[in-house]
């Protein structure tokens, strides 16, 4: 492969995908951050739905932008008087930064009905965006709130543990790896024509 | 017909299960990397080299750079970054590392492309190191984007693109003199 030769970069495909995939980031950094709210209400709603199972330690999640309030109904303080109720905020963003790049390798690769593709895609990737932005949360109240207010969760030591786990692979692994796996089982058939062109030499 | 379908789910089950397999393989070495024998052993280590990798080649032109253990600072204007978890390149590594294990090749392809792989994600991950220690002194809200959605995307983007070309030299691909696939043939056969 021969980035820097305009007749190599003409020649490979994979060259070319590459530089078409790096055009469309800014652009699709850009349309991602002025429709994050947008997904946002949607993850909000998943939200909603995720923290169920908790009964009542989420009265309500708010939206602010793209942050996602969690106001709960444990105390900041010590007696049942003391203090406010505590209230998380959770930036969306850091969870959803995989659309982008989702969107610029699925335009890249221009596929039939890849508009199509993108929205599916944004769909399937929310689950995973609420997962994280979930477990930020919970990483919030059951560990680094400090004793008085984890003490409320009720969490065991088990599953506080549980709770630090799905927190890291929440933020390091999900926002960037299930795009990517997202991608390649919507290009079966991209990778296959991209993998029958081997590097000119 | 009917072979060209039966054909299609048998592939389309493989890629499922490949999928599942590489998922599970993630999990498990993400998980590997956070017990504290991996963090002392090897991620600290590693860390701590990196920032003395990094700040070995910014000193090539910038001499008022320091590093203390996984710290980088600048002697002139005082800022500094702490490679942390997430910016020293063991995840994409653990995601390259399962998905040339979970496709199949031969093993001395796996480990061909697993020593070029590492040094591909890992030298731009230096770069990444770098550029957002200038970043942080240029501008810390351009620092911050880039910190936690640009270089996160486009890391992941190289572990996918050294795949891509991993996957590009494995025996069976065919040469690039030969015409590609036609569409409709590839479609059939996903």
């Amino acid at each position: 492969m021969n980035l820097s030769s305009p007749t190599g970069t003409a020649r490979s495909p994979l060259a070319r995908f590459i530089v078409t995939v790096l055009l469309w980031l800014p652009v699709t950094f850009a349309v991602w951050y002025v429709v994050a709210p947008v997904l946002m209400f949607a993850v909000r709603i998943l939200g909603m739905l995720a923290v169920l199972p908790l009964g009542d330690l989420v009265s309500v999640i708010e939206q602010k932008g793209s942050a996602l309030v969690f106001v709960t109904t444990l105390r900041a303080g010590q007696s049942a008087q003391a203090g406010g109720l505590v209230s998380v905020s959770v930036n969306g963003l850091l969870y959803s930064f995989g659309m982008p790049m989702f969107a610029a390798l699925t335009l890249a690769a221009r596929e039939p009905r890849r508009w199509v593709i993108l929205a599916l895609g944004v769909v399937a990737l929310l689950p995973f965006v609420t997962f994280g932005v979930v477990a930020d949360f919970l990483k919030n109240v059951a560990i680094t709130s400090g004793p008085l207010v984890a003490s409320q969760t009720g969490f065991s030591a088990a599953q506080r543990e549980m709770i630090a786990f799905a927190y890291q692979f929440g933020t390091l692994i999900l926002p960037t790896v299930t795009p990517a796996i997202v991608w390649v089982v919507t290009h079966r058939a991209f990778l296959e024509r991209m993998r029958g062109l081997t590097v000119p030499r | 017909m009917v072979d060209l379908d039966e054909d299609a789910r048998r592939r389309r089950a493989s890629a499922w299960r490949r999928c599942s397999f590489l998922v599970g393989l993630v999990a498990f070495l993400f998980g590997l990397e956070l017990t504290p024998w991996a963090q002392r052993w090897f991620v600290e280590p590693w860390t701590t080299a990196l920032a003395q990798i990094s700040t070995s080649l910014v000193t090539l032109f910038d001499s008022g750079v320091t590093a203390t253990g996984k710290v980088i600072a600048s002697t002139s204007s005082g800022f500094a970054v702490s490679i942390e978890a997430g910016c020293n390149g063991v995840e994409a590594t653990i995601v390259l590392i399962a998905a040339m294990i979970a496709f199949p090749a031969p093993w001395k392809h796996k480990l061909m492309g697993l020593a070029a792989g590492i040094v591909a994600v890992q030298g731009l991950n230096i770069l990444r190191v770098i550029s957002l220690f200038y970043l942080g002194q240029w501008d810390y809200k351009v620092f911050e984007w880039a910190h936690l959605y640009v270089w996160q995307a486009l890391i992941m983007l190289d572990v996918l693109v050294v795949w891509l070309i991993w996957v590009r030299t494995l025996p069976g691909a065919r040469d690039d003199r030969a015409p590609p696939s036609p569409p409709a043939a590839a479609t059939a056969s996903a």
